[in-house]
């Protein structure tokens, strides 16, 4: 119906230019699991790698997802998206993990 | 009798069984309950697992403050701006039919109690009030689980060295992701049809000053909150778009139920992208370099969602308790969780001045919110959520649509009389609601949504 409107291009960032404007303390350990493989494994709609809005829950080789728990927000979608409940979710300790400047 | 309030402190001093009340979590509501409680002559520690209050929390970006005005001298807060216009945007994927407010009484203050924030700054500041009234703030220290005594909880479980931490009162003010809440048994998992994922931006732009003021027509403090809904704004998923002013930032985001993401193919950061990428939306966001990228759960369950608030030694507050109003109009957290925190914080007091920790000496909480209007607003719409599912796409998809044909018909210009485009955009927005019968329907549904 309505023509091709005039819209500025944007330049939006990519997902690793994004987090690294958030502050970030490693851990070491990963703060995220999944209880049994074998419900990932046999799960075939991967809600926690959709979810995830910093590409933390990637699909794995194995039908078990990677986690790059570096990238984690902690935004906790994925273990609402679970719908096995599946995910193992416990906060970085010591203040780890990320930190938000502005928020 | 207090220790001194550093987490660094090369003694790591003993907290166990030093306090009255232990709050977990230092964001909004458990500051409000800190500060309420330490203005009430008790001992209280707050735990905070950020190296700061507000270094996990991030929201869009309205705070409304009638309560924390109440509570402190709100006169050096660091707020961004006050709201000076409100606007409310359906999109379809081309269009903007838009409705917008700027009232002068806004511009006045306390300017309608309603001011962009950032949560980094703005928490610090608050948790600072709990401490100045006496308070004691442990950052950089994770809460993992509660700790129970005679069937009744007694205090928390930290990642500490000394680890126990004893204490006759809990405030549990983790926010959305509520691990300890969950695992004490307090309160079930939220189901992901009543759970929001959020992402925002923080934008800043490096060209030239004045870029804020010039696009959204603003002078000195004044700031704009705009509402993006329909499918230009996420899709066809049930959720939203947004864009507050900061002093010299903007925030940008999108957020929508965790059903909607988890069975669609964009993700989150992809919806947040062709949100931003809107014609309507592209002019007031480009040129920008993003400073920040958050994300944020929601529980959006409305009143049925709420848990039993207070127990044998505890009382469980803010997002936490599961208390965000979003109908559509209004979205509302930040309020609500101050107002909950005084509450609690008040109940806790009391039953402390009696010598009484169980569950009915904090009855007064749950009995005061409910007079509130924080259980008021979430109960008047409560049927909400259900209408809106039932009338996604008529609402997220069809209307908007409707509404950009009938303005486009209405406002044509050519050699047509008016007549004839009036009468071709009357039906532009009855074939979407099915006739007139449909439009008195729709309107009855919805009636409550305004009065």
């Amino acid at each position: 119906m309505s023509v091709q409107p005039q819209t500025p291009d944007l330049d939006n960032d990519s997902m690793e230019d994004r987090l690294y404007t958030v502050k970030y303390d490693d851990p070491g350990d990963s703060h995220l699991d999944v209880k049994v493989t074998d419900v990932c494994a046999e799960c075939e709609t991967n809600d926690c790698v959709r979810v995830c809005p910093a590409n933390v829950w990637r699909e794995g080789d194995d039908g078990v997802p990677h986690i790059a728990y570096e990238n984690c927000l902690e935004c906790s979608s994925c273990r609402f998206a679970c719908t096995y409940d599946n995910v193992v979710w416990t906060y970085p300790e010591r203040g780890a993990g990320m930190t938000y400047k502005h928020g | 009798m207090s220790p001194e309030l550093e987490s660094d402190t090369v003694a790591d001093p003993n907290y166990d069984d030093e306090f009255d009340a232990i709050v977990v979590g230092a964001g909004l509501a458990g500051s409000a309950a800190a500060l309420t409680m330490a203005n009430r002559g008790l001992e209280v520690l707050m735990i905070e697992r950020g190296s700061s209050p507000g270094a996990k929390n991030v929201f869009g970006g309205v705070l409304y403050t009638p309560t924390i005005r109440e509570l402190t001298d709100f006169e050096n807060a660091p707020v961004e701006r006050y709201v000076a216009e409100r606007r409310f945007s359906m999109l379809t994927e081309n269009d903007e039919t838009a409705f917008s407010l700027r009232p002068g009484e806004w511009h006045e203050e306390p300017h309608n109690d309603s001011y962009t924030v950032l949560r980094g700054e703005f928490d610090e500041w608050f948790a600072e009030q709990a401490v100045e009234e006496g308070a004691t703030l442990l950052t950089s220290t994770t809460v993992t689980g509660l700790l129970r005594e005679d069937g009744r909880i007694a205090g928390v479980e930290t990642d500490r060295p000394d680890g126990t931490i004893r204490a006759p009162y809990v405030v549990l003010a983790e926010g959305g992701n509520s691990l300890v809440s969950e695992g004490a048994n307090l309160k079930a998992t939220e189901t992901r049809e009543n759970v929001a994922v959020g992402v925002k931006e923080v934008l800043e732009f490096p060209e030239r000053d004045g870029v804020i003021e010039d696009r959204f027509r603003l002078t000195d403090d004044a700031g704009v909150s705009y509402h993006y809904f329909g499918e230009g704004a996420v899709g066809d998923a049930f959720g939203g778009g947004f864009i507050y002013t900061n002093d010299d930032t903007v925030s940008v985001g999108v957020a929508y139920r965790i059903e909607d993401a988890a069975t669609h193919d964009q993700s989150p950061e992809e919806t947040l992208n062709a949100f931003k990428s809107h014609p309507a939306v592209a002019p007031l966001v480009r040129n920008a370099r993003t400073v920040e990228y958050s994300a944020k759960t929601i529980p959006e369950g409305g009143a049925d969602s709420i848990p039993d608030l207070v127990h044998d030694g505890a009382a469980i507050v803010g997002d936490a308790a599961g208390l965000v109003l979003n109908n559509g109009v209004h979205l509302e957290g930040t309020n609500m969780a101050v107002e909950s925190g005084y509450h609690a914080g008040n109940a806790i007091a009391r039953a402390a001045e009696n010598g009484r920790v169980g569950a009915e000496a904090l009855q007064v909480y749950p009995e005061a919110l409910e007079e509130s209007f924080v259980v008021q607003n979430l109960e008047h719409y409560k049927w909400m959520m259900d209408a809106v599912e039932e009338d996604r796409d008529l609402l997220f998809e069809d209307l908007p649509r409707a509404f950009a044909d009938a303005g486009t018909e209405y406002f044509r210009i050519d050699r047509t009389p008016k007549e004839s485009h009036a009468k071709n955009a009357k039906r532009a927005v009855l074939d979407a609601v099915g006739g007139w019968t449909g439009a008195a329907k729709l309107a009855l549904r919805y009636r409550k949504v305004v009065t």
